[in-house]
This record gives structure tokens, C-alpha cells and sequence, in this order.
């Protein structure tokens, strides 16, 4: 809501307080300030003379030689135009002066010097029209600066209007406030309807079919108005507050809604059929073409305003084309009516058709204003536009809406704010804001119907609160004891978790929840996979945020390849946030907490003083274990499998405690071809919530041991398909209590072994916790293993 | 034997020993030492040599020659053992001299991970709200229409949820546009004293260069007896001084949320231009960081609390905002496109 500051002025008197300390207590009390801006005419140095005498010029039949009087010395000035005669007040630009953005020099028209020129509305950037000199109010004072003479001097104030506040989308509502801010009184312009002889009820009918729709609806009838543009001065100030002038009749129903809050309508009355206006719920299958040239079909739960036939303005919303003034309208239907909140949003949101009158009614306006917004505009109306007005308004109001009342408990006031508020300061303030007060313990509070949004004590509290000023609110602390603030126990091990993750090298993104399903084609997710079962966003904002994801994956995949075209290809990331997977038969979907991690390129870039070396499946998996080992929970095991987006016979389930908790590989060659991401990718993704809900082995302290240990190493040679951990079972199984730590060193295949065959070299450490081993002890034992690798998976000792 | 004789013995053994610590004090490598040891002490050495002739001399003068070339031994012995240790450690800086490396040269880099700032955030304002006596509660983001408007005091067709502009699943399901139905959730399932702050993401139909579709919110309430507005002012000024610092001053004003009444926007002293107005704060010398109220009573009503028998408050702010503002971050999609030049600034 825009509010010129001189504009303001009218209704309250602002004298001695600045543009910035009204911005700034205006604030303080509740009503938001977007920006205070200086409004800046585009000419400067212009100012308002008076012709005072004109003759041809002698040199050239079309132009004239004007003196004109500019208060302390007249000016010389040769002029082309026709409409200006003597006497006329115009804008007179001296040389120097800038008219959009060019400087005026003085210059010699045919031998006559001209000491400046006299300016069109158009040449001043105030309008369009540029077929003559613009012809100023004879009230101009000569001399003055002509944008002081216009008012265009002026400071607007964007103010933010809260929902609960349609009585502040008016100026004189905004001046009821900075009234009781100020505790200055408040003005409101006094109407005197000169009203002609034919009574207005006789030439139109007005009705009201859907009275629960439309609380009141009242007419006037102007007969005789001159369509044209209005005067300047309206003109100015439509523009500073951002409505575009049209003409008279629309500028005034503009001009008084910005005053009072009240939409108003003017009709071509000689469109109206049968003179007849009826309010009703429109007809299925009717339409009206809107102001803004739009056809619109209608619901029959939309409200219009109707002719004996046709719809002929969308009710509270906008008017319809048909009846729309134009410069052959004569007798002018002005509206001002009063209707149900919900109605008008709902309507305004099914056609997606926003209106300043429709901002205004679907917040609920007071009923009791429309008739003095009505009474005001015709004034207004005959001043600017001529003709008479009928008599007598057309006043359909059938439930009168009168003024309620509430009580106010002062020792509520205290208890709710905290703040020892005197019962003589909640008074003043309310009688401030025009609400009458009387009683004691409780108050009794009666409210005016233009605060509608005054419906319950704590109302009131909130009215005292933001007048008597927050900042002089004591500041304390909840009183209440014995209350400890903690992490629950699951909370501290998702932020365990994170700091596992961190400790592995992992750097945490948070990427969008949305997905679409081109992402997931790209992943190579099957048609059937149960990932492609996703919640779907009715309205998204991007066909790329079309659902939710279901899988981490995605994300992380998208970032690897976004990092990788700028040339960012050591990635290594995670990330631990939910996935949203459609339940059957419920609302709301499951939101497991997933956690999924993706890595590629060079673990440590390149270094000075060793050779680069590129990830592989095993750095992914030695995170897992390390979580697992942070949480305290059993050794994953890991199944191989194949699902996607993975390497089948590079990808793995990891269970622990026979519980699938997620999955784990290298990412498919192809997929990566598609995300053209030069390196290998590898990555997992955990349930993390089925992780947290997993036994752990509680940590334990065992002595240090007291004897020395010993270590043997052992090379085997096994078949190709034996895998490490059936040679470390049978191991573990052979090498009983005693076995402390079995250690792979090392992998090889090549010379010395056969094709086929891969040799494993494994360190064995012994130790028994009450006496010192013998190394025949320790010799026999490891006999015995290896006897065992024999039997079971046909292992050859290679060396010891 | 005469007395000059014996004068002239122990002449020979002073000579011997003074010419010998002066050898070993020249000596600059520990085999010279070495043969100095020999030279004078070993089996054919000056020294040993008279101490062998010890046996003719007479027994009167005996004892003190031979106490003579004794002490002239012990004190050879123990410059030698001195010049040794001094040698050694001349020898092993020589040594180590050699192996003097480029101390200049880049460390070994360790594979050390990034929290998110985000996160580092919501860690920041959580660990101060647990320090007031705060737990963490959490909701989801798939939200009933029901917990984000209706029973947050928007009932079907209120305008107020004109304000936030909201992602649909279907016509009663929606990501939720703030973390307030939290609030509900809670009160639903526990009994006042209530002290929560509720972190999450919220979604709004919004995309530019301050509005992602997705962001960050955390969602603060206390419910208790004789909860007031003055406990709001203190707990929220005591935040936001955790937050941006000591010296940041502090606005409290009025202002309007369906579930609040009254209703307040908390404004910090622009952290850009410490308040003189800046293009961040639009001039204003003040950044809006935080919503907040008294629980309008209505809600109370849907989770069965008497409103005469307990109030509370309820705030709610942007974690992504507040990080902005924190660091000067222009772009809030920038939090979300994971550029790991952005992410390893906040190493």
C-alpha cells in the first residue's frame, strides 16, 4: 500500500513529524515499511508563469511571442502552440532547465530570442498528451517550482498491510493509526451530496438474490458526465501511489478506494438491460468478458453482479467489458457494495484473477463505509466530470452489521505481556483508536465496525500491547525450573553420524527434495523399480521438481556431475536427510532418514611426494566399517547383488545383524557415461533409521595384556573363487582364543602362481592373557589352520 | 737420587700432561682423541711410561710422584671424555646437516570433511536453546493441510495463507510452508511445561535469487503457566545476542501471524553496515531474522489446553537467512547446488 506523505496529510495532521520518524513509529506499532521513497519529477527547474501578453511572431505566421510573467521578472518566449491564450498559467522551463534528462539552452527562433518555452504534459513526462501547452490550475502560484505546484514534491511510504487489516488498505485508515500513534485527530473529508430533482430509484432496481454473499450493495446515478481525462492534480496522485489514470469516472472510484478502502464500480448505465441489477450466483455455463479482455466462464458458486440477463461485472473481482465507461457514456451506475470474504477469494483463485478490489473484500471490509465511499465518489465524481447526480442513493442492506462488544480484564493485559500496563494507560489507548471504553474490572469494550479483526480479548491485549510499544517491555526468562534441555539419544547419534562422515573426509551437501522422473531415467532406474512410486507435487515450479526424491543417489550423482563440468572431479560427498516413499492408504508418506555418500577422482589430488592414486570400491567400504564401528555395532557383511544404478559384481547389500540396512558398489559405467563424470563412482546408500534402531554392543574395558604376543605371517595360495572371508573364517575357527588379530597384507597374482590361483598373505597375531606363548605352541596352532585351509577350501601354504 | 732428579720428574710429568690437554683441546675429530689417548695413556704411552719408572724412584719421593702422575692421568682422562661429548655432538650436527629438508615444501594433505553450513547453523541455535532448557522435536515434511493452516488458526479460505505460497500433493496433503505445525504436533501428544525448538526444511512455491523452493526453518515454542511476552523478548534478545554477537542491537516489533497474538518481528542491527543502511538491510539499518508470538489461544483449543490455565510463545526463523546474513551470502540457491568451491569455504 502505497501512501504519499502530502496525500496522508489531509486526514491527519502531520505537521512537525518527518517522512522517516512516521516510517519508523509506524513500524513500531505494527505496520511494516518497504521502503520510503523521495518521489523525482524527470524535469527540474521548471516553474509555473503566466502569459501575459502574446503576439505573432513576425517572421513565421504559426508561432507567437509570449511574455510571461514568472513572479519577480517576466521572460520573453516564442511559442508554436494554439490552445493558450493570456491569462493562462503554464509550466515555463528558463534555460538550464532539464526536461527528461536534456538540458534547455536558450536559442534564436527566426531572429526572436526565446528565453525558454512552455511545456506539454508529455514534454514534462507527466502524461501522453503532447497536442498542446498544459494548461495549469489558475490557483498556481506564479513563480512557484512547478513540481511543488503539482504536488509532485512528495515522499511515498510502501507500507506492508497485514492480512488481519483491510481497514489499513485506505489512507484514512492508515491516518486513524498514525492519529492514535501521535494522539493527533483524525480528519475525514465531509460529504454534501448535491443531488439533482429525478430520484435515482426510479431508473434503476436494484436487488440482492444472494443476500448470504453480498451483505449490501448501494447505487448512485450521475447523469450528464463528460468522460475525459481527469485534472492533473488527480492524475499525480493516482500515479504516485501506482494506478495507471484512465478516466475521470475510473480515476475517481480509484481515487477514493486508495482514500477509504471501499472498491468502488462505475457502469455505463445505458448497457444496463431493462435497468436492472441483480446480485446473484452466476449460471453454469454463463461467461463475461473481463476488463482485461478475458473470457470467463463462470461457477455457480461465483458471485456476479447481473442485468436483467446477462452478467455485467464479476462480483468484488472486476467489471465486464460491456458495460464499461468510454467516452460515450452519459448516466454513469456508480457501485459501492459490500461482500462476503470467502466468496470473493475463492472466485479471485479459480479464474487466478487478482484485483485491487478483490485484495480488499476477500479480507472483509465494514459495510457501514460503502454508502460514505459511495456519497463521496459521486461528490467527487460531479466535481471532476460534471452532470447531475440523482436522488437519492439505492441502498440494499438488509442485516445491518451494528457494534459488538468485549471485555478486557486489565490483570490479563499484565499476566499475557509481562508488563505492568497502568488500567488508565489500556484506556487511553484504546479510546486512541476510536474503540469505547467503559466498566472497570472487566472493561467493556465496544468495537466499530471498521475493526472487523477485534473479535476476542486477546485482540484488544495485542492493540494495547503494539501501541503502548514492545520495546518498553521488560526482557526476562521463563520462570519454570527443573527443565533440562538435551538431545534425545537417537538425536545425538544422527549427529554421531555426521561426524563419522566429516571424519572419513566427506564433505555434507543438502540437495532439494525434489526429483523428476528424466533424473531417474538417467540413473537407469527401471520402469518397475519401487523407487519410481514417488510422491507427486500438484503444482510444482519446475517440471525438475515435479516429485520427491526416493533415493539419495540422485542428488548425490547430480552434484559429481555439476562439479565435474568445472572441472572439479575429486568428489567426495554425503548427504543424511529423508526420502519419501507413498504408504497405501494413508495421507502422509513414509520419511525414512537415508544416508548415502558418493566418492571419485584422486583421494588426496596430486602430491609432491607420491605417486596419485584413484578410489576404489574398498575406500567406500572402509567408511562403512568405520560407522559401523562408531556406532558400536556388529561388522557389516556384504552380499553381492545387483540393483541399480550399480556394477552388477561391483555392488553389494550391507547387512548387519542379519538386517539389510542399505546398499553399497560402484556405480554403472553407463550411467556415469550419461552424467559424464570421467572417473569411477562409487557410493552407498544406508536406511539410516533401520541403523539406529539396531542393537549395539555396548563398549567394554578388557585389561591391557599382561604377556607379549606373537606374530606369524602366512602365505597361501587358493583358487581364484575362494574369497577373503571364507580363508579368514576358517582361520579365526582353527586359531580359537588365542587368535587376537588376523591381518590381510597383501594380494597378488602373477609370477610364481598359477593361473587360476591367487595367493592371500595373512599376519596372525597369538596372545593368551595369563601366561607368555611358546613359539611350538604358536608353531602348532598355526599347523593345525593351515592343515584346516587345506581340507576346506584346498589352500597350499606358499611360504611362511 | 738428588733432589734435582726428582725436580726434574715431575717437571717432565707437568709438561707431559699440560702439552697433552692442549693436544686434546685441538683435537677436532674423535680419532684424534683416540690416538691422544693412546699416545699418552696406552700401554707405550709419555705418561704410562713414568709411571713404570715409579718402581725405581725412591720410596721416600714415590708416593708423591706417583700421586703426581696419578692426578695428571685422571685429569687427561677426563678432558678426553669431555672433548669426546663435545666432538659427538659436533660430529652429529655435521651429520645432520646433511639432512636438512625444504621445510617450505606443502604439507601432506589430510582428507579432513566439511560440515554443511546449514548444518553448522542449526547446531549453533540448537546448542543455545539446549542451553536454555530446550529439546529438539521434529515433524514431517509431507504435512496434512490440517497441521500447516487449519489448525494453526487458518481454516479453509482464511486469506492469511495467501502468504505463503504453497506446494500441493493433493488437496489436503502439502509440503509444509513453515516448521509451525510442529507446534501442533507436539502439544497433541505431551502436556505443558513445553519447551521445544523444532529445526527442518520447509517448501515454498518461490525460486530466485532470495527464494528456494526449499529451505530451512527452525521452529521454537514454550508452553508453561504465566508464559508472557516479556519471557519471549528475553529468550529471543539472549539468541540473537549468541547468535550475531554482543554489540548487535535488537528490534521487537508488532506485526501479524494467524497463529500468534500478539504477534512480533524480531529485526537485528544490519550486519553489513552495523546500522548506518546499506543496499543488504534496504537502507533500513535493520534485517529482519525472526517471526514470533504469544500462541494465540485458539491453538490451544485444538489440542485441548485451557487457555486460562496455561500461554506460551512460539517463534520461527530461517536458518538459510540467518547464514546469509551471517557470511554475506547473496544467493540462497547456493546452499543448494553443492559447488564444492562454495562448500570449501566453510571448511
Amino acid at each position: 500500500m502505497r501512501v504519499p506523505y502530502n496525500w496522508l496529510k489531509e486526514y491527519v495532521d502531520l505537521s512537525g513529524i518527518s517522512p522517516p520518524e512516521l516510517a519508523d513509529r509506524l513500524v513500531m506499532t505494527g505496520t511494516a515499511v518497504e521502503s520510503v521513497q523521495t518521489l523525482k519529477p524527470s524535469f527540474q527547474q521548471v516553474i509555473v508563469g503566466e502569459i501575459k501578453e502574446m503576439v505573432r511572431h513576425p517572421r513565421a505566421d504559426k508561432l507567437w511571442i509570449c511574455q510571461v510573467s514568472l513572479g519577480h521578472r517576466p521572460a520573453t518566449i516564442v511559442c508554436g502552440a494554439t490552445n493558450i491564450k493570456v491569462g493562462d498559467k503554464v509550466p515555463v522551463a528558463r534555460p538550464g532547465a532539464i526536461l527528461q534528462g536534456a538540458v534547455l539552452e536558450a536559442r534564436e527562433i527566426r531572429e526572436v530570442k526565446s528565453q525558454g518555452m512552455l511545456c506539454s504534459e508529455a514534454e514534462l513526462g507527466l502524461g501522453e498528451d503532447q497536442s498542446g501547452i498544459l494548461i495549469l490550475d489558475p490557483s498556481c502560484q506564479v513563480g512557484l517550482p512547478l513540481d511543488e505546484a503539482l504536488g509532485l514534491r512528495d515522499t511515498v511510504l510502501e507500507l506492508e498491510i497485514t492480512p488481519n487489516r483491510p481497514d489499513c488498505l485506505g489512507l484514512i485508515g492508515i491516518a486513524r493509526e498514525v492519529a492514535a500513534i501521535f494522539g493527533r485527530p483524525l480528519t475525514v473529508p465531509s460529504v454534501h451530496v448535491e443531488e439533482g430533482e429525478l430520484p435515482a430509484s426510479h431508473w434503476i432496481r436494484i436487488s440482492i438474490a444472494d443476500s448470504d454473499l453480498c451483505l449490501r450493495y448501494s447505487g448512485r446515478l450521475l447523469q450528464g458526465v463528460e468522460v475525459k481525462p481527469s485534472p492533473l492534480w488527480m492524475q499525480v496522485r493516482l500515479g504516485a501511489v501506482g494506478l495507471r489514470p484512465i478516466n475521470n469516472v475510473v480515476d475517481v472510484t480509484n481515487y477514493v478506494m486508495w482514500e477509504t478502502s471501499q472498491p468502488l464500480h462505475a457502469f455505463d448505465y445505458g448497457k444496463i438491460e431493462n435497468q436492472q441489477i441483480i446480485v446473484r450466483r452466476a449460471r453454469e455455463g454463463e461467461k463475461i468478458v473481463t476488463l482485461d479482455g478475458v473470457e470467463r466462464y463462470l461457477e455457480s458458486e461465483m458471485l456476479v453482479i447481473a442485468d436483467d440477463h446477462n452478467p455485467v461485472a464479476l462480483a468484488g473481482v472486476m467489471g465486464g467489458v460491456e458495460t464499461e465507461v468510454s467516452e460515450n457514456t452519459s448516466v454513469t451506475l456508480l457501485e459501492s457494495a459490500n461482500f462476503d470474504p470467502v466468496s470473493i477469494l475463492r472466485t479471485s483463485q479459480k479464474l487466478g484473477l487478482r484485483s485491487e478490489a478483490s485484495n480488499r473484500f476477500e479480507k472483509g471490509l465494514d459495510p457501514n463505509q460503502s454508502l460514505y465511499a459511495l456519497d463521496r465518489a459521486a461528490m467527487l465524481m460531479r466535481e471532476v466530470a460534471g452532470g447531475t447526480i440523482l436522488k437519492g442513493a439505492v441502498d440494499i442492506y438488509p442485516r445491518r452489521l451494528a457494534p459488538w462488544r468485549l471485555q478486557l480484564r486489565p490483570k490479563r493485559v499484565i499476566q499475557i505481556l509481562g508488563c505492568p500496563i497502568s488500567k488508565k494507560e489500556i484506556k487511553a489507548i484504546l479510546g486512541s483508536l476510536e474503540l469505547e471504553v467503559s466498566g472497570e474490572e472487566p472493561l467493556e469494550v465496544t468495537v466499530p465496525t471498521f475493526r472487523r479483526d477485534l473479535e476476542r480479548e486477546i485482540d484488544l491485549i495485542e492493540e494495547v500491547a503494539r501501541l503502548y510499544g514492545y520495546d518498553k517491555f521488560p526482557s526476562t526468562l521463563p520462570a519454570s525450573s527443573g527443565r533440562v534441555g538435551e538431545l534425545s539419544w537417537e538425536q545425538k547419534r544422527i549427529n554421531l553420524v555426521r561426524e563419522v562422515m566429516i571424519g572419513c573426509g566427506l564433505w555434507e551437501t543438502i540437495n532439494y527434495s525434489f526429483t523428476d522422473h528424466k533424473s531417474m531415467d538417467k540413473a537407469g532406474l527401471k520402469v518397475a523399480d519401487p523407487r519410481r512410486h514417488s510422491v507427486a507435487i500438484a503444482n510444482p515450479i519446475i517440471e525438475d521438481f515435479s516429485i520427491l526424491k526416493t533415493t539419495l543417489l540422485l542428488g548425490l550423482l547430480q552434484v559429481i556431475e555439476k562439479n565435474c563440468r568445472v572441472d572439479k572431479e575429486n568428489v567426495f560427498i554425503f548427504e543424511l536427510a529423508k526420502t519419501y516413499h507413498p504408504r497405501d492408504g494413508q495421507d502422509l508418506p513414509h520419511e525414512p532418514r537415508a544416508l548415502a555418500a558418493a566418492i571419485t577422482g584422486l583421494w588426496f589430488g596430486r602430491f609432491w611426494s607420491e605417486p596419485v592414486r584413484k578410489v576404489d570400491f574398498y575406500d567406500l567400504k572402509g567408511i562403512v566399517e568405520e560407522l559401523a564401528r562408531a556406532l558400536d555395532l556388529q561388522e557389516p557383511q556384504w552380499l553381492p547383488t545387483s540393483y541399480d544404478p550399480f556394477y552388477e559384481g561391483k555392488c553389494a547389500w550391507v547387512e548387519i545383524g542379519g538386517e539389510r540396512v542399505g546398499i553399497a558398489g560402484q556405480i554403472h559405467p553407463l550411467v556415469i557415461k550419461r552424467y559424464e563424470i570421467p572417473n569411477e563412482v562409487f557410493a552407498f546408500e544406508l536406511d539410516l533409521d533401520r541403523i539406529l534402531a539396531l542393537p549395539t554392543c555396548q563398549k567394554e574395558f578388557r585389561g591391557i595384556p599382561r604377556y607379549p604376543s606373537i606374530t606369524v605371517d602366512l602365505a597361501l595360495i587358493v583358487d581364484e573363487e575362494v574369497n577373503y572371508l571364507q580363508v579368514r573364517d576358517v582361520i579365526q575357527t582353527g586359531g580359537g582364543k588365542g587368535l587376537k588379530d588376523v591381518t590381510l597384507f597383501d594380494v597378488y597374482r602373477g609370477r610364481q602362481i598359477p593361473e587360476g590361483k591367487k595367493s592371500l598373505a595373512f599376519s596372525l597375531t597369538f596372545q593368551e592373557e595369563d601366561r607368555t606363548l611358546r613359539d611350538e605352541e604358536v608353531q602348532e596352532k598355526v599347523d593345525r589352520i593351515v592343515q584346516e585351509l587345506n581340507r576346506e577350501l584346498g589352500a597350499e601354504l606358499r611360504s611362511r | 737420587m738428588s733432589n734435582g732428579n726428582r725436580g726434574s720428574l715431575a717437571d717432565k710429568i707437568e709438561e707431559i700432561v699440560s702439552q697433552t690437554l692442549k693436544e686434546i683441546d685441538r683435537a677436532s675429530a674423535l680419532a684424534e682423541l683416540q690416538s691422544i689417548e693412546i699416545s699418552c695413556l696406552g700401554r707405550k704411552g709419555h705418561l704410562t711410561g713414568i709411571l713404570r719408572t715409579l718402581g725405581s724412584l725412591d720410596p721416600q719421593e714415590r708416593p708423591w710422584i706417583g700421586k703426581l702422575a696419578n692426578q695428571g692421568k685422571e685429569r687427561i682422562k677426563e678432558r678426553l671424555r669431555l672433548r669426546q661429548v663435545e666432538l659427538e655432538h659436533k660430529e652429529l650436527r655435521k651429520e645432520l646437516a646433511k639432512e636438512t629438508i625444504d621445510i617450505t615444501l606443502p604439507g601432506r594433505p589430510v582428507r579432513r570433511g566439511v560440515k554443511n553450513i546449514i548444518t553448522s547453523v542449526v547446531e549453533e541455535i540448537t546448542e543455545i536453546f539446549v542451553g536454555l532448557g530446550y529439546r529438539v522435536a521434529e515433524g514431517p515434511d509431507v504435512e496434512l493441510d490440517y497441521y500447516n493452516f487449519e489448525a494453526l488458526n487458518m481454516p479453509p479460505d482464511h486469506p492469511a495463507r495467501s502468504l505463503w505460497d504453497t506446494l500441493y500433493v493433493t488437496d489436503k496433503v502439502l509440503l509444509r510452508t513453515h516448521t509451525s505445525p510442529v507446534q501442533i504436533r507436539y502439544m497433541e501428544e505431551h502436556e505443558p511445561p513445553i519447551y521445544i525448538i523444532a529445526p527442518g526444511k520447509v517448501y515454498r512455491r518461490d525460486y530466485d535469487i532470495s527464494h528456494a523452493p526449499m529451505f530451512h526453518q527452525i521452529e521454537g515454542l514454550a508452553v508453561d503457566k504465566n508464559i508472557s511476552m516479556a519471557d519471549l523478548k528475553g529468550t529471543l534478545e539472549a539468541f540473537t545476542r549468541a547468535v550475531f554477537g554482543p554489540e548487535a542491537r535488537i528490534r521487537f516489533r508488532p506485526s501479524y501471524f494467524p497463529f500468534t497474538e500478539p504477534s512480533a518481528e524480531v529485526d537485528v542491527s544490519c550486519v553489513i553496515c552495523g546500522g548506518k543502511g546499506c543496499r543488504v538491510c534496504s537502507d533500513s539499518g535493520w534485517l529482519e531474522i525472526l517471526g514470533a508470538g504469544m500462541v494465540d489461544s485458539n491453538l490451544y483449543k485444538y489440542v485441548g489446553y485451557d487457555p486460562e490455565e496455561v500461554s506460551g510463545f512460539a517463534f520461527g526463523m530461517g536458518v538459510d537467512r540467518i547464514a546469509m546474513l551471517k557470511y554475506g551470502i547473496s544467493d540462497i540457491r547456493l546452499f543448494f547446488e553443492n559447488d564444492l568451491r562454495f562448500l570449501e569455504q566453510f571448511r
